[in-house]
């Protein structure tokens, strides 16, 4: 005991770290052990108790239980991976139904549009185009007065055809304009806007749909010649829009 | 020609991670849930819910030797969600310290059934530090961080741990140790 007081560690911190951790493996435990007899039996008795608890805890395994628990993993990674192929399929197949619905509506939309309808038209009365005589301005004015239109500006010389044609669901009047001797078909369709003015070709036909203050023009032409269009245009805006009415809408 | 090989070989090796860890720790944290719990069957749903959530986090596992106490605090807050929905009983028992005289001699160390008995009769908060101490193999320093307690008040539990579960084989009221022969 004098030996052990003079150690760092004394009995009753020896007996007070023994209860708690009686295989810890501080020096200066050891040290008062050797140095105290006492402290040294309840070191054995100690350890004695641990054997015995270690003992007791070791209680026998369940038969598999790694590899239940491996199987576990492994369904439940082939779920994950199968549920993720499921949302994969499912995203894929949304996608195929978005686009070809996406695709089926344009079809329509374009199977409606007025240049397809246009051209539609025109084996009805592919006969007109080979007409050449000018036409006086009263039979024109009818038919823009049958589809509740006026003219608002001089009949362009050249008019060869008119007649009131409904195109689709488009009623219309049914023109044709022969510049430099060519055929160009026009149809005004009034009380129909369209927003831009763009160019088209379909069925081996040149078009261009134009819009004008109080309907749309659309060209046909079996010929592509840009300049036959634009006179043609800008003679039929003169006759529909009026003289007046096109300048202020240059301005 | 692009090789494929990294991606399996990456896979393959996570799993092979997790094979590894499973065989090498399921049978400690069964022990360590059995003697949580008390229960068989419980102990293995706990064993196999705490290694399927070993497997989901298992990159945050960086070195092998950090695995074991990885494994134990998943499994303590596995327990603790369980224990949440389930109060599992426990027999309190009273304060005090037993004589530790019993246990010097050998034929009382082989008494294992007794001793099984008693840990399941130990209070929850002492069989827990002991059970991380004597099946996780941790320190009362590792014991409080993982508790959440100080390393004062871990040893204090482990003190009493033994002494009561002494005092449970005994089957007798424990006396106090006064003093020191």
């Amino acid at each position: 005991m004098a030996n052990a007081r003079r150690c760092s560690v004394d009995c009753l911190e020896f007996r007070r770290r023994l209860g708690a951790e009686p295989q810890g493996p501080d020096p200066a435990m050891r040290a008062h052990r050797e140095a105290c007899p006492t402290c040294a039996a309840a070191w054995e008795k100690a350890q004695h108790f641990e054997h015995a608890l270690h003992g007791a805890l070791d209680v026998a395994l369940p038969e598999g239980l790694a590899e239940r628990v491996l199987l576990a993993q492994a369904t439940g990674v082939r779920r994950q991976h199968a549920r993720r192929r499921h949302v994969a399929l499912g995203l894929a197949a949304s996608l195929l139904i978005v686009l070809g619905g996406g695709g089926i509506a344009w079809r329509q939309a374009q199977a409606r549009a007025l240049p397809t309808l246009a051209v539609a038209h025109m084996p009805e009365e592919i006969g007109s185009l080979q007409l050449t005589r000018p036409l006086a301005a009263a039979p024109v004015a009818a038919a823009f007065a049958a589809r509740h239109a006026a003219l608002r500006g001089p009949l362009p010389a050249d008019t060869t055809y008119v007649h009131v044609c409904d195109v689709g669901p488009f009623h219309t009047v049914h023109l044709v304009n022969r510049p430099d001797g060519q055929p160009v078909v026009v149809l005004y369709v009034p009380a129909r806007q369209t927003a831009t003015r763009r160019t088209f070709q379909r069925d081996g036909w040149f078009g261009r749909e134009v819009p004008l203050r109080h309907g749309t023009l659309v060209m046909l032409a079996n010929h592509k010649d840009r300049g036959s269009f634009d006179a043609v245009e800008q003679a039929w805006r003169v006759a529909i829009d009026g003289l007046g009415e096109r300048r202020i809408s240059e301005l | 020609m692009k090789r494929l090989g990294p991606v399996f070989s990456q896979v393959n090796s996570r799993q092979r991670q997790f094979e590894a860890l499973t065989r090498a720790h399921a049978g400690d944290l069964y022990r360590f849930a059995y003697w949580l719990c008390g229960q068989d069957a419980l102990a293995q749903d706990l064993v196999q819910e705490t290694l399927l959530r070993a497997w989901k986090n298992l990159d945050a596992l960086r070195e092998a030797e950090a695995a074991r106490p990885w494994l134990l605090t998943i499994l303590r807050r596995e327990h603790a969600r369980l224990h949440e929905r389930r109060r599992l009983d426990t027999t309190e028992l009273d304060e005090g310290l037993a004589e530790d005289a019993a246990w010097a001699s050998p034929e009382r160390h082989g008494d294992a059934a007794q001793l099984r008995e008693a840990m399941h009769k130990l209070p929850h908060k002492y069989r827990e530090p002991l059970l991380l101490q004597v099946l996780g193999g941790m320190s009362c320093e590792e014991i409080a961080a993982e508790l959440g307690q100080q390393p004062g008040a871990v040893m204090t539990q482990l003190f009493r741990a033994r002494q009561k579960l002494k005092a449970i084989v005994h089957g007798e009221r424990p006396e106090v140790q006064r003093g020191l022969p």
